[in-house]
């Protein structure tokens, strides 16, 4: 007997635009130049924000927060391919992904300064809150998919994860899942080759993390992380067949961590300065800017409008969260239960006697009001 | 002697363990070149190989089946996960296995490993990274759990660690790891898994704690030397096996006991000593134990961590409850 092919594996790489900003116009992309420059913009005010919210911590104004530089259009590009309906479920590197839904950036800087308050998604999106501990949220989105089947209305889940989370064994049941009941859901792989001071290369000997998908049944796809066109083509159509019942997909953006880890990690110790300048001449935002002058749609002059549109737009966010009064610390104990326990309304009252008797900002007398709903 | 503070004599420790026994490996995520995210493995790479110092993809399962299996195969692992948050990842090879080996396969197969871990809050670290989850461990049979509060008793109760026949989940309080300071004997050295310290000697009540929270109560023992009580702090060192006749000693002496620690009092560990106090000195006390954890609610955002976790205050009005019982 011959011995043949026993399955149909096969993971494509797609790249469109290049790093001078080149276009292969061969392959078709339904992107109108409206929605691109719409795109561009997104990605600017993430850069800015980005730089911004490191310059905060370092001031003291932020706590630990972890950076975006670099993956602008894999975290903003496949949020935008999305219906507010749809469910979102980003990692902690997910300010951009949040952003591109309409999150304001005030209320990322009041999660990353420490406050429970700054979970505050749009009320018309169904945003999820990532997960810290990586992987978790990878079936949770399995079971979002499969509500959205159940419901029969096109509605679709997407989650994202980094490279080292694809190596956790969440993502093993999630696509067993998701392939296995033909559930709408769309994974993105953000490659960025490190995890914390762990590179790609050893979280698994596979050629690339798409292929893993075509073991479960599920689409597989490699694209150039830092290319809009690439994400937006091989993105848009996932969820096209999500919608349409045709099963889950995984999208391996490859792309590039250009800084630490978070404010808390120094990557000089383990990585080579000169991995980060190569990977810095293939910029998503620097290959879109040159695409866009070629096309006559950019121009200098129109640089200069929007970082300076961007910076007040940025500056009025932080001046926003600054403005936040310190949170009530018996906030902590609303919402838990939809009805508290005995053990909760004993604590709280304990608290708030600690609270009456403390002194200056700590007194109970001027703090804001308790949120949510308790008992 | 030469003054260390926590991590610095872990990392002696470990590199001793290494130095003295080459079945001895060292494996989690970033443990390597980077030496951990706390430097804990610092230069544990650099001296050893990246054979023994090994980087592991990023999957808790793995790095712990894969340690019980080097167990059983005759290595010393000593695994590492990140941060206590990520540790409930990993919990069905700890629960299920880690500490059943042996008594599964009746003494046949057996599991000499270590799983270090750091612990507790008020680092103004992001979420799931300040937990305190001792109990779901010291709760499972055939686990020695430790949780040490000074340099000196880190890396001997390190080194025991390793050289130990059972599995050893050993929790180390980060709020501790640059904050305290003291001396630490150069050479290797054991100190003894399962024996408490009186880190302060009292008579008229017992302070009895783990980790960071030790530092905690011997602050609130010198408020209360200075209003005329004289408290006695029990550091338990070790949480499983507990030293039961150190704890019982304590309570017979003084006749009040509060307990504080950092993770919500609800089915804690705080609540397994009282229980084993009540149970067994209750003609010595002369009121109720008190426990002081943190409120059974999850750990918020750290804002508000010091609000949540007891400090001083709160254990010095447990303290003064139970003396004027
Ligand atoms: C279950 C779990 N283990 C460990 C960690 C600690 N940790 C936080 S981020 C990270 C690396 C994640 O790498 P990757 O998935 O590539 O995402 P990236 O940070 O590059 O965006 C690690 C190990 C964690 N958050 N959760
Ligand atoms: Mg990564």
């Amino acid at each position: 007997m011959p011995i043949i092919s026993a399955d149909l594996s096969r993971t494509e790489r797609v790249e469109i635009l290049s790093a001078e900003g080149v276009r292969d116009f061969s392959i078709p992309v339904d992107l109108p130049e409206e929605q691109l420059l719409w795109l561009y913009r997104k990605m600017i005010e993430l850069r800015l924000f980005d730089e911004r919210s490191v310059k905060l911590q370092r001031q003291g104004r932020l706590g630990t927060y972890p950076m975006i530089l670099g993956q602008e259009a894999s975290q903003i590009v496949p949020a935008a391919c999305l219906r507010p309906k749809d469910w979102l479920v980003p990692t902690y590197r997910g300010q951009g992904a949040y952003y591109a839904r309409g999150m304001q950036l005030r209320y990322s800087l009041l999660y990353w300064a420490g406050d429970d308050r700054g979970v505050k998604f749009p009320d018309e999106n169904n945003d999820l809150i990532f997960a810290i501990p990586v992987g978790s949220h990878l079936t949770q989105a399995a079971g979002l998919a499969w509500g959205e089947k159940l419901k029969g209305k096109g509605g679709v889940a997407m989650a994202y994860l980094g490279d080292g989370t694809s190596s956790k064994g969440d993502l093993h049941e999630a696509l067993t899942f998701c392939a296995s009941m033909k559930l709408p859901a769309i994974y993105i792989i953000e490659n960025n080759h490190w995890a914390i001071s762990v590179p790609r290369e050893k979280q698994s000997a596979g050629k690339t993390l798409a292929q893993k998908a075509w073991g479960y049944g599920a689409f597989g796809v490699q694209v150039d992380g830092n290319d809009v066109f690439a994400i937006y083509k091989e993105v848009s159509a996932a969820v096209a067949r999500a919608r349409e019942g045709r099963g889950p997909s995984v999208i391996e953006c490859e792309t590039y961590r250009l800084s630490h880890h978070t404010t808390a990690d120094d990557a000089g110790r383990y990585r080579d300065a000169s991995e980060v300048e190569a990977w810095k001449r293939k910029d998503p935002i620097l290959r879109l800017r040159r695409y866009l002058e070629s096309q006559g749609l950019w121009d200098a002059e129109k640089e200069a409008r929007l970082q300076k549109e961007s910076l007040a737009m940025l500056e009025a966010e932080i001046k926003a969260y600054e403005s936040f009064p310190p949170p009530n610390p018996l906030d902590m104990f609303s919402e838990n239960y939809a009805v508290a326990p005995w053990q909760l309304i004993e604590e709280r009252a304990e608290l708030q006697k600690i609270l009456e008797t403390r002194t200056g900002d700590e007194n109970l007398a001027v703090l804001p009001p308790a949120e949510g709903r308790f008992p | 002697m030469p003054e260390l503070n926590l991590v610095q004599a872990i990392n002696q420790g470990l590199h001793q363990a290494m130095a003295e026994d080459e079945r001895v490996l060292v494996l989690g995520e970033d443990v390597g070149l980077n030496g951990g995210v706390f430097r804990a493995t610092e230069g544990l790479q650099q001296k050893f190989g990246a054979d023994r110092v090994v980087d592991t993809p990023l999957a808790e399962i793995g790095i712990l089946g894969s340690s019980i299996g080097l167990a059983i195969d005759g290595f010393r692992p000593v695994c590492e996960i990140q941060f206590d948050g990520f540790l409930p990842s990993g919990m069905d090879q700890i629960l299920c296995h880690m500490g059943r080996m042996r008594n599964r396969t009746r003494g046949r197969n057996t599991v000499p490993m270590v799983l270090r871990c750091p612990h507790g809050g008020l680092i103004h670290a992001p979420e799931h990274h300040s937990e305190s989850p001792e109990a779901y461990v010291c709760h499972t049979p055939g686990i020695k759990v430790i949780c040490p509060s000074t340099p000196a008793d880190a890396k001997g109760l390190l080194i025991a660690a390793v050289r130990d026949p059972d599995p050893v989940v050993f929790f180390e309080p980060k709020a501790l790891y640059r904050a305290v300071k003291g001396e630490v004997p150069q050479e290797p050295y054991e100190t003894p898994i399962g024996k408490a310290r009186q880190a302060r000697i009292g008579s008229d009540l017992t302070l009895i704690s783990w980790g960071a929270m030790v530092h905690t109560c011997l602050k609130a023992a010198e408020i209360l030397e200075k209003e005329g009580a004289s408290a006695e702090v029990l550091d338990l060192r070790t949480l499983a096996p507990l030293d039961l006749d150190a704890i019982l000693a304590s309570a017979h002496k003084t006749g009040r006991v509060v307990i504080a620690h950092e993770a919500p009092n609800m089915g804690s560990w705080a609540a397994e000593v009282s229980a084993l106090i009540s149970e067994r000195s209750l003609l010595s006390l002369k009121a109720p134990v008190k426990r002081v954890g943190s409120w059974d609610i999850r750990m918020p955002l750290f804002r508000l961590e010091k609000h949540y976790i007891p400090d001083a205050e709160r254990v010095l009005s447990a303290a003064r409850a139970i003396l004027a019982f």
